[in-house]
């Protein structure tokens, strides 16, 4: 016990004494010799792996959570993380000593997941996306999490539409990327969840979230676990290989690679 | 596991939690936590994630699920295990259910062999598939009660084999039927070594439905990682989750230690 206790502090001492002095990254050229984290299953996990080419087996750790993510970058197990901008930006108002890079990494578009081959459901939520995009019912929610606090947003306000006599629609989200989805107490807010009940009323359902994962969403709408997934999405044509995806309701969301603000020169 | 040392027995789980303790407070004066600003500040953060909006509530509710899953599957698991073990001991001793026996031992081999996770994960996605109104949690009490059956089995064999062969022997010798032999002799003398090890089971139970945000329950956990995801802090949460667990755990292990020391009461060590 004694030994391991001199074993670890000598290590200890080793890792600060060696330390040594790196150049502050300035360009996002310079992450593909880095290690870089990311969220598993996620785009910013495809990105950071095409950034990394080959070494992208010894350089990114792909993480459940973004917390988990953004928290090895504090502790400076890795160098940046790989994620989309507005959960990235929520993380900057909120944890100190971070910083976004200029350069976006790409844009990307969101869309809503089904099993392949769910065409007929996939028209409803096509007509019903067109409807919100119409009448303002979409920007009117995206106005409401992009301005203001949308913590203080109350999950009671939501209309899940209990008690639908055309059924339920099951929605799979993983409620960990804000503004987008987010858990409160024993229910869900956020753009995909608020978005997602007035599909679901439009469709005379009601709506039920199922949290996963995000790595599971695939499976879990390819199983029929649930009826489509809604969790910020972006659609890749690897994607579309193993799922179809409704009109996009977000263009041009960026991935941005997140830093220490004391290892960044712009 | 029955023949502990009372004297050394207790003195070790204290020796751990001052050693435990000691590492904690190490932790928190090596990272400036005896200052003021950084006392202010874990006050605040404190209020974050567990006062504002009652979020200790969403803890609550992952308790209640953790138990909730725990306790069930332990009932699948006990109902499970004792048929298994019935099989496998009958078999041993002289019934012919070869095939019986073989399923069971397959059984025992395939649940044991693989991980909770991997078969949960299964139960879900693969099996469950188009069950969609059904609990989720229902399917994760059947999950980890079938696969918690398969080590129970092996508790309630491993107990009644702990006793001297020679008991069945004189009981038979006497003129008692296999059946009453085992119901009035062994069983009582086995129970004393199960009992505790069924306890332990439950504990391990415990711990082990930590995995059931995969299949998207809110159990204990997963109820810190949503606090993580709201308050994007991510010490505390987690902090406050291994407390949880390991409260429940200490107190637990306490009930086992004296239900163990009940249950060799007045017999020589």
């Amino acid at each position: 016990m004694k030994k391991f206790l001199v074993l670890l502090l000598v290590l200890a001492l080793c890792s600060c004494a060696f330390g040594a002095e790196q150049a502050k990254l300035t360009t996002t050229a310079q992450l593909k010799t880095e290690r870089l984290a990311a969220q598993r299953g996620t785009v910013g996990q495809y990105i950071a792996e095409d950034l990394l080419g080959d070494n992208k087996g010894t350089l990114l750790t792909t993480y459940e959570k973004y917390v988990d993510a953004i928290a090895s970058l504090r502790q400076g197990k890795v160098r940046a993380v790989v994620m989309d901008e507005m959960p990235a930006k929520r993380f900057l108002a909120e944890v100190e000593g971070l910083a976004i890079m200029d350069e976006a990494l790409s844009e990307e578009n969101y869309a809503i997941g089904f099993r392949k081959g769910n065409t007929e459901l996939v028209a409803e939520v096509n007509k019903a996306l067109a409807e919100m995009k119409a009448d303002g019912t979409l920007d009117a929610i995206f106005a409401k999490y992009l301005t203001g606090d949308y913590t203080a947003v109350k999950p009671e306000t939501i209309d899940f539409n209990k008690g639908a006599k055309g059924g339920k629609l099951f929605v799979g989200t993983e409620a960990g990327f804000a503004p987008y989805e987010l858990k409160v107490g024993s229910s869900y807010i956020g753009i995909d969840v608020e978005m997602c009940a007035v599909i679901a009323k439009k469709l005379g359902k009601e709506l039920v979230i199922e949290n996963m994962n995000f790595d599971a969403l695939p499976m879990a709408v390819s199983t029929n676990k649930v009826d489509m997934i809604c969790a910020g999405i972006t659609v890749t044509d690897e994607r579309k290989e193993n799922m179809d995806f409704s009109e996009n309701y977000v263009v041009g969301a960026k991935q941005v690679a997140v830093v220490r603000a004391d290892d960044y020169e712009k | 596991m029955t023949m502990r040392n009372k004297q050394t027995g207790a003195g070790r789980g204290d020796i751990v939690l001052g050693i435990f303790a000691l590492f904690l407070l190490y932790a928190l004066y090596s990272s400036g936590f005896f200052t003021a600003a950084a006392w202010q500040d874990f006050n605040r953060r404190f209020y974050q994630n567990f006062v504002k909006d009652s979020r200790y509530m969403m803890l609550v509710d992952g308790l209640k699920a953790t138990i909730f899953m725990t306790s069930g599957a332990t009932l699948i698991g006990l109902a499970v295990g004792l048929v298994l073990s019935v099989i496998r001991v009958a078999h041993k001793g002289g019934a012919h259910i070869p095939v019986l026996n073989a399923m069971a031992e397959t059984y025992i081999t395939v649940l044991r062999g693989t991980p909770a996770m991997v078969q949960l994960l299964i139960w879900n996605f693969t099996i469950f598939a188009s069950a969609r109104d059904l609990n989720t949690q229902y399917i994760a009490i059947l999950a980890f009660g079938l696969n918690s059956g398969a080590y129970i089995a092996e508790i309630f064999r491993g107990g009644i084999e702990s006793i001297d062969p020679g008991q069945m022997e004189a009981a038979r010798s006497l003129g008692l039927s296999y059946g009453t032999s085992m119901k009035l002799i062994v069983l009582p003398q086995a129970l004393r070594n199960i009992i505790p090890m069924l306890f332990n089971e439950f504990i391990a139970l415990l711990k082990e439905t930590s995995v059931a945000g995969y299949i998207g329950i809110d159990d204990l956990t997963r109820a810190g990682q949503n606090i993580q995801a709201l308050t994007l802090e991510h010490s505390q949460p987690l902090v406050m989750v291994a407390i949880i667990y390991l409260v429940i755990v200490m107190c637990l292990t306490r009930f086992v230690r004296k239900l163990e020391e009940w249950l060799h009461r007045g017999r020589r060590g």
